[in-house]
């Protein structure tokens, strides 16, 4: 019978925060970007809640609605620019921006 | 009740007044500009907004210098320290967000943008910042943190009708957020082995509380676990996401983007604000919970600081965009400013004379980067993302004073000897040398002789007519004809420039330590 420890919880968690990470570097879309960004988010408030478990401390679940609300509020910001950038350029992709260069 | 009521009596409000009115005054001047109702780019919030802060930054002043003098008190459960230091960064962050207020004012009535939310912003930003940094707990440092990340994404991007702009933002939200989520991930970690330290196979300090997220129990974790393998990834992974705020090497490939999209005012408060708080926290921490693994830490910040230095100094040396300029020589300042905090590192306690030569190099910083950036935002030119060095041509017979600023500001930057930032290098140089970080000494030397040569490049297109004028040429765009001269924005860059001369001159307490 195998049990599920705490340690099988934060290979979940690295896991996401890897693919988060890799989906950051690889990905030409702006859209998955920000996706990736909260998969990288949700990933640390896994291994938030585990170290959480384990210690018997609350605090660790306290900073998890932060880092909800933080991340809500920064794809709202992201979205926004996105559109914005959308109607001006009508592209989402990375490669297709270049303005800024000397 | 009596419980609770022991909490209560530990929340000083009143200490965090700074903070409280600053985010009232962002409500009131959101307030004026939703319930007037004249056109988009009435400036009443506006001058609200700055008036606002120069009293604030008044009457925060005389009650610091004048009425208390209690300083080193806890307060909020140990959440928030109440110090000298952080008292100093406090009327910083104000004085620079009062005078990106001014120098916006105008800024943004010239291109017709909206007025009243860009002061909200700003403001919420600086009460942002001064939270930042007074703060030793690790939840409040995020949350903070994110305060200003989120007040500075907009403001990048607050010229909607500019694609560059906009360009610029998402760089900076991209590259902002996965520097907070690696920060995040290295308290995580921290607090992970901080709230249970055996089931992690650490040593449970012996003194005080376990508690994953205080500066404090976190201290006494890493100095008797210095070679755990989780806390000193957090460590890498805290200073990391620190490096990227700053825009320290390898972190700094958004810096020329970003300040080259972003609208002038907003770039000098990234230049200056932003970077302070980083420079503030990263000073907090490494002489505060990271002590313990300051032999771990001090040769990873040494190959930063080394890095940032030459990176900075060359690649600014082909731009020919002068904001990505600026942008890569702030990559550079960067890194001389790590060589403080790795002095402050070897000396001891956490209030040595590197400390007060941060704060200094920090002022001078200050005074030199909103001269310059101020003159430039003051120019007609007619993309404000694009400043050339022929925009500048001439420009003391065209300007006497605007160029006079600019000379001073840019022979501060590069440490020309009767200059405010001739005397913050000097100290550098002293406090590196006198804590034996010879390897960084060399590498700041060289780069300041580097820094010259396009300061120098600069300057001359200031002062002289470096190109030859023929009859058939056509007649350029003159950048500095209708530039607008409001004598708000001359009297307080002025005001700065002479500053700038002065504290050459003469430091105070601070010109002791020669």
């Amino acid at each position: 019978m195998l049990t599920v420890t705490p340690q099988h919880f934060l290979l979940l968690s690295f896991l996401l925060i890897g693919i988060g990470f890799l989906g950051l570097l690889v990905r030409r879309n702006v859209l998955l970007m920000l996706m990736s960004l909260e998969l990288m988010l949700n990933g640390i408030n896994v291994a938030l809640l585990t170290f959480s478990r384990v210690g018997y401390n609350l605090d660790g679940g306290i900073l998890v609605f932060f880092i909800m609300t933080v991340a809500a509020a920064e794809v709202a910001v992201g979205l926004a620019l996105l559109v914005a950038l959308y109607k001006k350029r009508k592209t989402v992709l990375s490669d297709d921006m270049g303005l800024l260069r000397n | 009740m009596e419980a609770y009521l022991r909490f209560a009596n530990d929340n000083l409000w009143g200490e965090l007044w700074p903070e409280l009115s600053l985010c009232l005054g962002a409500l009131i001047v959101i307030g004026i500009n939703l319930f007037s109702k004249s056109s988009n780019f009435h400036d009443r919030s506006g001058n609200f907004a700055i008036l606002f802060q120069f009293l604030l930054l008044l009457i925060h002043l005389f009650d610091y210098l004048l009425l208390r003098h209690t300083f080193d008190r806890h307060s909020f459960s140990g959440m928030i320290k109440h110090g000298m230091h952080e008292d100093i960064m406090r009327s910083f962050f104000l004085l620079s967000s009062l005078i990106v207020s001014i120098l916006a004012q105008s800024f943004l009535r010239v291109r017709k943008l909206r007025i009243g939310e860009f002061h909200h912003l700003t403001m919420v930003a600086t009460a942002g910042l001064m939270i930042l940094c007074q703060t030793q707990n690790f939840i409040l440092f995020f949350v903070a943190l994110e305060t200003v990340a989120l007040c500075f994404y907009p403001l990048v991007a607050y010229n909607r009708e500019c694609a560059k702009g906009l360009e610029a933002g998402i760089k900076y939200l991209i590259f902002g957020a996965l520097s907070s989520a690696l920060l995040l991930f290295g308290i995580v970690l921290l607090y992970g082995v901080g709230a249970n330290p055996e089931a992690w196979g650490a040593i449970t300090p012996t003194v005080g509380q376990v508690d994953g997220f205080s500066f404090s129990a976190l201290y006494h974790l890493l100095s008797e676990n210095p070679n755990h393998l989780l806390l000193k990834a957090g460590v890498v992974l805290i200073i990391s996401g620190i490096a990227f705020k700053i825009g320290a090497a390898p972190f700094q490939i958004w810096v020329p983007d970003v300040y080259h999209g972003a609208p002038m005012p907003v770039t000098a408060f990234l230049a200056v604000s932003s970077k302070a708080a980083g420079f503030f926290v990263l000073l907090n921490l490494v002489n505060g919970p990271f002590a313990g693994m300051s032999d771990f830490l001090l040769p990873l910040l040494g190959f930063v600081a080394t890095f940032t230095i030459f990176f900075g100094n060359l690649a600014a040396c082909s731009q020919k965009n002068l904001k990505r300029m600026l942008g890569l020589s702030g990559v550079a300042h960067a890194g001389y400013l790590m060589v403080a905090v790795m002095a402050s590192m070897i000396l001891p306690g956490s209030s040595d004379r590197a400390v007060w030569i941060l704060f200094f190099y920090l002022f001078t910083y200050l005074l030199a980067s909103f001269a310059v950036f101020g003159i430039m935002g003051i120019a007609n030119v007619s993309d404000d993302a694009e400043h050339e060095f022929s925009d500048y041509e001439d420009l003391a017979k065209k300007k006497p004073w605007a160029a006079f600023s600019l000379v001073v500001g840019i022979g501060s930057l590069a440490g020309i000897p009767p200059l405010a930032g001739f005397i913050g290098k000097l100290l550098l140089f002293s406090v590196a040398f006198e804590t034996k970080l010879y390897f960084s000494l060399t590498a700041m030397v060289i780069g300041v002789v580097i820094s010259i040569y396009y300061y120098f490049g600069w300057l001359r297109e200031i002062c002289f007519h470096p190109r030859p004028v023929f009859e058939d040429d056509e007649p350029s765009h003159d950048s500095w004809l209708g530039s607008e001269n409001s004598g708000l924005i001359k009297t307080v860059i002025l005001s700065l420039v002479v500053a700038s001369i002065v504290l050459g001159i003469w430091q105070g307490s601070i010109g002791d330590a020669f």
